[in-house]
């Protein structure tokens, strides 16, 4: 009974809806930026951002092409955050809808670990150690609401639903796009909960918008050790 | 804990991380099942235009129902025929027309030349624009054109706006400009 967002980036116009309605549902400040020439703003994801609209101009066959890439957490299937941290108080996992949810108690986590054991780049910390992201509003999703950013949506880009449903969108979508841009593709389908579509490279796109081979092909050794010992160490705390 | 509603929406919303690590005690199991609570659950709903551009979506305003009445949440109204749901970035940020501490409250006067905004009073404000409006358009109205013909205009002032006033107000404010003498009218939807 996973749910799953599909972001249909071809449909986006960057009007960032998205991410000040993840704002304006989580009561977070707004960020003091400067300009530096770029519509993306702010700069990156931060412990009060965890909707960012990433715009990037690419020379593609000679013509400007404007990528824009709602970025936000995947709520991965198997999460290296969550199987890193090993503290179901600090970082846990909604049965019901699969959203990974962080709480305050990830300040007793070691962040730099967590942080970098993100396929996606996607957690922050704040000043006391705290690390948050995207929560899937799941507070909205278990009163049969759409988190604020699909809700908010003008095109169409944000989709939110059943796994199911959202990867048969996917690949109809994927199917219809092909013909004009051949190189389309869906990103991660079975590692995460939030499905992209991408027309290009999605290194244009983001450096992070695809989980890196090298952390594809598995979890870290440190983790793979603390998987294997887990039944070991759960009978040692008996 | 003693809180009434509005503190506890301030204390588990307002906190820079939002209800995700927000706590309202050390155990966590509450915590986990509050995070499925919405903020709206006991909210007034109310629904609204958004005062931006022209295109007029719905939105519906959650509004706390003991004490202040403040705004607790805006969002698209899913019911509405012109969006269904959708906001844009501006207006999903509406909220933030009253629940902003940047907000001003009172009209602000800059004098001619000076580098510092005062706190007037309404009065003062409205007395203050009608004198110069009537001022600029009397000293630049023309009753006649260069060949003689009757035109009864000034162009000394122009009018942009505004797209969030309605059909009725639109006829009142096109009215009183028309009655000034402007010509230059025109409405951002526009531009």
């Amino acid at each position: 009974m996973a749910k799953a967002f599909f972001i249909d980036t071809t449909l986006c116009t960057a009007c960032r809806g998205c991410q000040v309605a993840c704002k304006q549902w989580h009561d977070l400040p707004a960020e003091i930026t400067t300009n530096r020439g770029t519509f993306q703003n702010p700069a990156d994801l931060t412990f009060s951002t965890y909707k960012l609209v990433r715009m990037t101009e690419e020379v593609i066959d000679k013509k400007l092409t404007w990528l824009f890439f709602p970025d936000q957490c995947r709520h991965c299937i198997e999460a290296p955050c969550l199987e890193t941290a090993e503290n179901s108080d600090a970082i846990y996992r909604d049965e019901d809808t699969g959203a990974i949810l962080y709480t305050i108690k990830t300040k007793e986590l070691d962040a730099e670990s967590i942080i970098s054991s993100c396929p996606y780049n996607i957690p922050r910390k704040a000043e006391d150690g705290t690390i948050s992201k995207c929560d899937m509003c799941n507070d909205r999703v278990h009163n049969g609401l759409k988190p604020a950013c699909v809700a908010t949506c003008p095109t169409g880009t944000m989709n939110f639903g059943e796994r199911e449903e959202m990867l048969a969108l996917g690949e109809k979508r994927l199917a219809e796009v092909k013909e004009k841009f051949p190189n389309a593709s869906l990103l991660d389908t079975d590692e995460v909960n939030v499905i992209y579509l991408v027309t290009h490279d999605s290194r244009l796109y983001h450096e992070y918008a695809m989980a890196p081979q090298s952390r594809k092909s598995g979890i870290s050794r440190k983790v793979a050790l603390r998987k294997m010992m887990k039944p070991f160490a759960s009978l040692m705390r008996v | 804990m003693n809180l009434n509603r509005r503190e506890f929406i301030q204390v588990s919303g307002a906190t820079a991380a939002g209800l995700a690590v927000s706590t309202l005690g050390f155990d966590l199991k509450p915590v986990k099942s509050h995070a499925q609570m919405l903020k709206t659950k006991y909210a007034k709903e109310t629904t609204t235009i958004c005062c931006y551009c022209a295109v007029g979506c719905g939105a519906i305003v959650h509004t706390s129902k003991r004490g202040d009445g403040r705004v607790i949440n805006i969002e698209g109204d899913p019911d509405h025929v012109i969006n269904r749901g959708a906001l844009c970035s501006k207006g999903a940020s509406i909220k933030q027309l009253t629940e902003n501490e940047n907000r001003l409250t009172r009209p602000m006067y800059r004098a001619p030349y000076s580098t510092k905004w005062e706190e007037v009073s309404w009065d003062w404000a409205l007395e203050k624009i009608a004198e110069r409006v009537k001022k600029t358009r009397d000293d630049g109205f023309e009753k006649t054109n260069s060949k003689g013909q009757v035109v009864n205009r000034t162009t000394s002032i122009a009018s942009v706006g505004s797209a969030a006033m309605d059909n009725e107000e639109c006829w009142i404010y096109q009215a009183l400009l028309r009655s000034l003498g402007l010509v230059y009218i025109e409405h951002q939807a526009r531009i």
